[in-house]
């Protein structure tokens, strides 16, 4: 019987989802993601999460639950640095602690650490670490490790083209090149916003409040960091006195200034959870930035637990007629 | 003469407004919502109805505040616009060149900046209501005073004292003790209102540019306390317009008027919605594990609009049921 790995579709999955996946695929184990975020999922996040942890991760804490009794192990890789001199969120490297302390019965944790903070340190070996649990053959390991960078590298295209994380990964499931072409870059003739935040918050079409959609629908096209080469997104981060360490806050940082000097952005959304510890000062930074120039319309929106979607319509409106209004 | 109606549903008032084809304001109501906002609206329809001048046809209506959607759906406005950009069109009609709204409402505030006739940006209270109307009504009530004489009260403060204005509980227990060990109401007072202030300006107002002309409004633009206070804390002048608790209203007629004057026509039921039997119904959706609590309005016994669902399951079929129809 193949084991079964279950991956919960949070915080960084819609960064690495496809590398984790094929990764695990390659070495002859089956892999089961968690569902999209429902009431249910966020529900028993909160009820087992502890009070000061943000709300990515009580989330992250629900899709775990959601996988016990399915799966033989869950995928939770303690990601303390995915590149060099830079570090992940610290609530992050606790996330497994805190699973293996407050669900009961949780399946054995897959919690290898992934960290490449130093410059010399190779993915390739902390992946495996995760791949002798499965396979004994390093070879195959090795092999895995490659076409699991692969799978990584069109994934991030896609992105680039602008299709969502969701889209994309569906369409690197099937392969289907027609279903691609239904995902053109620019689907509107209105103007295009850049959306700011964090992937697992803009990209949960739950906690976001289908803010991706929300926009779409109201005639709007929505850029993100992830629809930017990684190169410009670090150019664009050059702008600080002092290199960020936070990999994330780096991302939305250097994102934003990039977008800021395009002409063809109309305006800028900053989204960022309550309580969320480095974005109080990147989401701050941004903030003064743009401030400073003081050329494009600019909103902050703070994602918490609420389900009430008045506040966010009401601000996404008053947001977009400020737009239009500047465009005359 | 043509005329054109504004309406603003909010968390505690409902407010009317008549408007002429110059944005002059014919007839103004401020009602409390009282968790009713259907009741409310039909009330103040009928009191606007009653009054109506025989001569006056209604052109136009629109719809702001938080119970927009509910309230263009009973009445059949002609737009429907979130209430930052009405409380920026009322502000800049009433005083042309406005570069600040101060708004402090029920549940909410919000600041609006606007340069050159335009929003160029905004903010409204992110997690916290602490400092909006609510909590002043609430305080009021609680040491036995009208709310129309907190304002009036807190001006005869010679030192206000210092109250923690970061959260609503916190300022509350430090106002009980301030009043246990002694200190006056007029001072206690001015000091909420300073608190507030301070709140307001931290929160909401954290980063903004702020620049006269500033116009206050909303609800709690009655208060004198308050406008004493933002005074003191900015060093400009606060203007606050005649009709300060029904902004939110008239940028909502106003923009009805050059909606309809565009398309030519209105969608506005009449005055004959006050006295149709609507309520509001709902269920929880099983559907999937989201368990939308979808909210259905009915006009007599059909529903009318449904919203609350994610997936758009249950306000799809309503849009398409109409079409066949």
């Amino acid at each position: 019987m193949k084991p079964t790995v279950g991956i919960p579709r949070a915080l960084l999955y819609y960064e690495f989802f496809p590398l984790w996946n094929t990764f695990l695929k390659s070495l002859g184990v089956s892999t089961c993601v968690s569902p999209c975020t429902n009431k249910r999922i966020l529900a028993n996040g909160l009820k087992n999460s502890v009070d000061e942890a943000c709300l990515p991760i009580k989330l992250a804490m629900g899709h775990v639950i959601e996988l016990c009794g399915k799966v033989d192990y869950i995928f939770l890789p303690r990601i303390v640095s995915v590149a060099p001199r830079e570090y992940i969120c610290p609530k992050f490297l606790g996330f497994p602690d805190m699973v293996r302390n407050a669900v009961p019965n949780v399946p054995k944790l897959i919690d290898a650490n992934i960290d490449l903070y130093h410059p010399r340190s190779k993915a390739q070996k902390n992946l495996h670490e995760i791949g002798k649990l499965f396979c004994s053959n390093p070879m195959r390991i090795n092999r895995a490790h490659k076409t699991a960078c692969q799978s990584l590298i069109s994934y991030k295209k896609l992105l680039q083209e602008n299709i969502l994380p969701e889209a994309a990964m569906e369409i690197m499931a099937c392969k289907e090149i027609v279903f691609k072409n239904k995902h053109s870059k620019y689907d509107s003739n209105g103007p295009t916003i850049a959306l700011i935040g964090h992937s697992y918050n803009i990209y949960d079409q739950h906690i976001s409040m289908d803010i991706i959609g929300r926009l779409k629908k109201l005639g709007v096209n929505v850029v993100t960091a992830e629809t930017l080469p990684e190169e410009i997104v670090r150019q664009g981060a050059t702008i600080l006195p002092k290199k960020l360490f936070w990999t994330l806050g780096q991302q939305s940082i250097g994102s934003a200034i990039h977008y800021l000097s395009d002409p063809a952005i109309s305006g800028i959304i900053l989204v960022s959870s309550f309580g969320c510890g480095p974005d109080a000062l990147t989401g701050e930074l941004i903030e003064r930035y743009i401030h400073r120039t003081r050329t494009i319309p600019f909103l902050k929106l703070t994602l918490d637990e609420h389900t009430g979607e008045a506040g966010v319509i009401t601000r996404l409106e008053a947001f977009l007629d400020m737009v239009y209004w500047k465009a005359g | 003469m043509k005329a054109y109606l504004g309406i603003d549903v909010g968390s505690v008032s409902t407010n009317l407004v008549l408007i002429d084809e110059q944005a002059h304001i014919i007839e103004s109501y401020y009602l409390r919502t009282n968790g009713q906002p259907i009741l409310t609206l039909q009330k103040g329809l009928q009191k606007m109805a009653a009054k109506l001048p025989m001569k006056i046809t209604v052109n136009g209506a629109g719809t702001t505040g938080s119970g927009r959607y509910l309230a263009g759906i009973i009445t059949g406005a002609d737009i429907i616009k979130n209430e930052i950009t009405t409380h920026a069109v009322a502000a800049s009609s009433i005083v042309p060149g406005t570069k600040t709204v101060l708004e402090i409402g029920g549940q909410d505030s919000k600041i609006i900046i606007l340069r050159n006739g335009v929003v160029s940006d905004f903010a409204m209270n992110t997690v916290c209501a602490a400092g909006t109307g609510s909590f002043m009504d609430q305080q009021a009530s609680r040491l036995n005073i009208p709310i129309e004489d907190f304002g009036p009260t807190a001006l005869r403060a010679k030192t206000p004292v210092r109250i923690a204005g970061r959260c609503a509980v916190f300022a509350e227990s430090d106002m009980i003790h301030k009043q246990q060990l002694g200190y006056n109401l007029p001072d206690i007072l001015a000091g909420l209102c300073e608190a507030l202030v301070r709140n307001y300006l931290n929160n909401v107002g954290k980063g903004k540019e702020i620049l006269a002309p500033a116009v206050f409004q909303g609800g709690v633009a009655a208060n004198v306390g308050m406008k004493k206070a933002f005074e003191k804390a900015l060093g400009i002048e606060v203007n606050i317009p005649e009709h300060y608790n029904v902004m939110g209203a008239l940028g909502a007629a106003i923009l009805a008027r050059e909606e309809t004057i565009k398309t030519g026509i209105s969608n506005f039921k009449g005055f004959s919605v006050a006295n149709a039997k609507y309520h509001a119904g709902g269920f929880e959706c099983t559907g999937c594990p989201n368990m939308c609590e979808v909210v259905e309005i009915y006009k007599s016994k059909k529903v009318i609009a449904r919203w609350g669902d994610r997936c758009g399951k249950w306000s799809n079929s309503i849009a398409q049921s109409e079409k066949i129809s």
